[in-house]
């Protein structure tokens, strides 16, 4: 890519200055929230104060060795995996069937897919709680997938149909016309082209499920919580100073999966 | 036998015809050229062939196999795309090796064939590539490739040179017919450049309005053309609206301007026909001292202009300064060719041999 230019004597004029420091207090304005938890977390051990008086890793022995944050932690991680493959295998072949499809009606079928994203939260977890209680898998593991699935799919699907479209077709079509089937032309084709898009929408789902409460709260039980659910009870009950370890290794996390997507869709 | 046969074939979209109840016969190891503006129906007569669209009536036989209703990649065609249509994820060999390995052919198979197609195209260094290292020409090379690789009964081209530039393009019509020649593959190019359609074609089918308007041989077709749109979209064209005076050996007309003109033996010389008559560019001399010609006709230049082998002059007939009303000579330029300036008056010629009777409206019988 060309280097952008700019142009001569534009760089150090006042008004061009006043935009760096507006935009840099928007930036850190945004930001803080998520930092100021980093110098609490290495703080005091009894509660949550700002600025810390002292440093310790108190908190983080007590996640990581000393109660049940652990079990919360790989509960979230196996149902975020669990649902973000779930909504690939659901996702990518309805985003597929809206994008390629001829079928008449294929609008709506397309806002029926989307419409865990228009409804409020609180009432997709009020109508899965009550449907899954029916079906007797509130409480489960299984459920908290199921529920967490549903929710992520809409996501998969928006960025892949985005992906599909950039996809050529006639590519897809050559393919055909050399003796592709079908399902040839999916798996050697477009779905190799539609990689950047699929773990971009991935790492999405993954990050929505590993941090969502509201859904969870409702569905998981005392003795099966997410982190995001167990943080929210200790916040209620026992406002214990782990909290901000437990933040400041969520943020790393998403972090991490934010540079990981942004530098993926460079590659490609 | 036919390669390709279309049997009345149609295509509507609506009330719209884009092609209608068309007859054709592509012979094997033919180069055909499909010839016609935007909106002729070339390129649906290729999807149809090709099976991406389903025809509204009328059948297609491929190599004698009736293959109206089966699926695209059923019909054994190979396909060259003016975007290339190259898998930017393969490499130049996997790409070329791509029907091969979706006909499941053994592996030291796939590379004895790819080797052979990249020798083909003169290209054998480059199998290790991705698409996007390689230029246009290069890239369309390696689809021609790709088509060739796995022997498909035909190979259809759909203005596969449409985004080069022109040398490239002249480079790559040569190399099509010398890949053409070699293999006796038959194929099948559509393209809207009349020049393109003469360099390569053995046949040339001359397409509008979804209808076939003509179809021959290059020559044929630039030497007889069959109506107003052959003789305007091949080549360039002087016209004159003429009333037919008498038949026979020869047609004499009389033109709007009320000059007497001589033209070949036509079909429709009944006397008192509302006529044109057509003379090509290249066949109409400035006439100098002794030289003597069936025809003459009286003229001013409006303007000369050189385009490096040829000159053209556009010649006031009395009709106007315009463009489109100036009557066009075309003439081979040479050192010490006298040049004519604007404003001169001329006198020009042309024998009747050279100069076509065409109906106002629709196409000559089929002689």
């Amino acid at each position: 890519m060309a280097a952008v230019e700019k142009p001569v004597g534009s760089a150090g004029s006042p008004a061009a200055i006043f935009l760096k420091v507006t935009a840099w207090f928007g930036f850190l304005f945004l930001l803080m929230p998520s930092f100021i938890v980093v110098p609490m977390s290495f703080g005091n051990q009894y509660e949550m104060v700002f600025p810390p008086d002292s440093f310790s890793t108190y908190l983080y022995e007590q996640f990581f060795f000393q109660s049940n944050w652990m079990d919360a932690t790989f509960l979230s991680f196996r149902v975020a995996i669990s649902s973000t493959i779930l909504a690939l295998v659901l996702g990518v072949p309805a985003a597929y069937s809206i994008v390629r499809g001829t079928y008449p009606g294929k609008r709506y079928v397309a806002m029926f897919l989307m419409s865990p994203i228009l409804v409020p939260i609180i009432v997709i977890a009020l109508g899965l709680y009550l449907y899954f209680a029916s079906l007797g898998i509130v409480g489960t593991e299984i459920g908290l997938i199921f529920a967490h699935t549903m929710f992520t799919t809409p996501f998969v699907i928006v960025t892949s149909m985005a992906g599909l479209r950039h996809v050529d077709q006639s590519l897809e079509t050559a393919a055909t016309i050399m003796g592709a089937g079908v399902m040839q032309t999916f798996f050697k084709v477009t779905l190799p082209l539609l990689k950047p898009a699929m773990f971009a929408g991935a790492l999405f789902a993954f990050l929505m499920s590993f941090d969502e409460v509201v859904i969870a709260y409702f569905i998981a039980d005392t003795g099966r919580m997410t982190l995001p659910v167990k943080m929210f009870n200790s916040i209620q009950w026992e406002i214990s100073p782990v909290l901000a370890a437990v933040s400041a290794l969520l943020t790393v996390l998403s972090l991490f999966v934010c540079v990981l997507a942004a530098s993926f869709q460079k590659k490609s | 036998m036919a390669m390709v046969r279309l049997d009345k074939l149609s295509k509507n979209y609506g009330d719209v015809v884009a092609l209608a109840e068309v007859d054709l016969e592509v012979e094997e190891g033919e180069f055909m050229t499909l010839l016609g503006p935007s909106g002729s129906g070339k390129t649906t007569m290729l999807n149809l062939i090709a099976g991406m669209i389903a025809p509204t009536s009328g059948q297609i036989f491929i190599d004698g196999r009736d293959v109206s209703t089966v699926p695209p990649n059923k019909r054994g065609l190979g396909m060259v795309f003016q975007n290339y249509a190259l898998m930017p994820h393969m490499t130049i060999f996997e790409n070329i090796a791509f029907p091969l390995r979706v006909r499941k052919t053994a592996n030291d198979v796939v590379k004895r064939e790819v080797g052979r197609v990249l020798d083909l195209i003169q290209l054998p260094h480059v199998a290790d590539r991705k698409p996007r290292e390689l230029s246009g020409g290069q890239q369309q090379r390696i689809a021609l490739a790709r088509a060739i690789v796995y022997n498909p009964s035909i190979i259809l081209m759909d203005e596969p040179l449409g985004a080069l530039d022109k040398k490239l393009r002249e480079t790559m019509q040569l190399e099509l017919k010398r890949i053409h020649t070699e293999l006796g593959i038959t194929m099948l190019y559509v393209t809207h450049d009349q020049e393109e359609a003469l360099t390569m074609s053995d046949r040339i089918i001359l397409l509008s309005d979804g209808q076939i308007e003509q179809m021959g041989e290059p020559d044929h077709l630039y030497f007889n053309p069959n109506g107003l749109f052959s003789a305007d979209f091949l080549g360039d064209s002087n016209m004159l609206d003429a009333t037919v005076e008498s038949g026979g050996e020869t047609t004499s007309v009389k033109t709007a301007e009320g000059l007497a003109l001589i033209a070949k033996a036509s079909a429709i010389s009944e006397p008192g026909r509302s006529v044109k008559v057509m003379v090509r560019p290249e066949n109409v001399s400035i006439r100098r001292s002794e030289e003597s010609f069936d025809n003459a006709m009286q003229g001013k230049v409006i303007d000369s202009i050189i385009l490096g082998g040829v000159v053209k002059h556009y010649i006031d007939i009395g009709r106007g300064t315009a463009e489109e009303q100036a009557m066009v000579v075309e003439e081979l330029n040479r050192p010490g060719r006298t040049s004519i300036r604007p404003g001169v008056e001329v006198t020009l010629g042309w024998n009747a041999s050279d100069m076509h009777v065409l109906p106002l409206e629709g196409r000559l019988p089929d002689a």
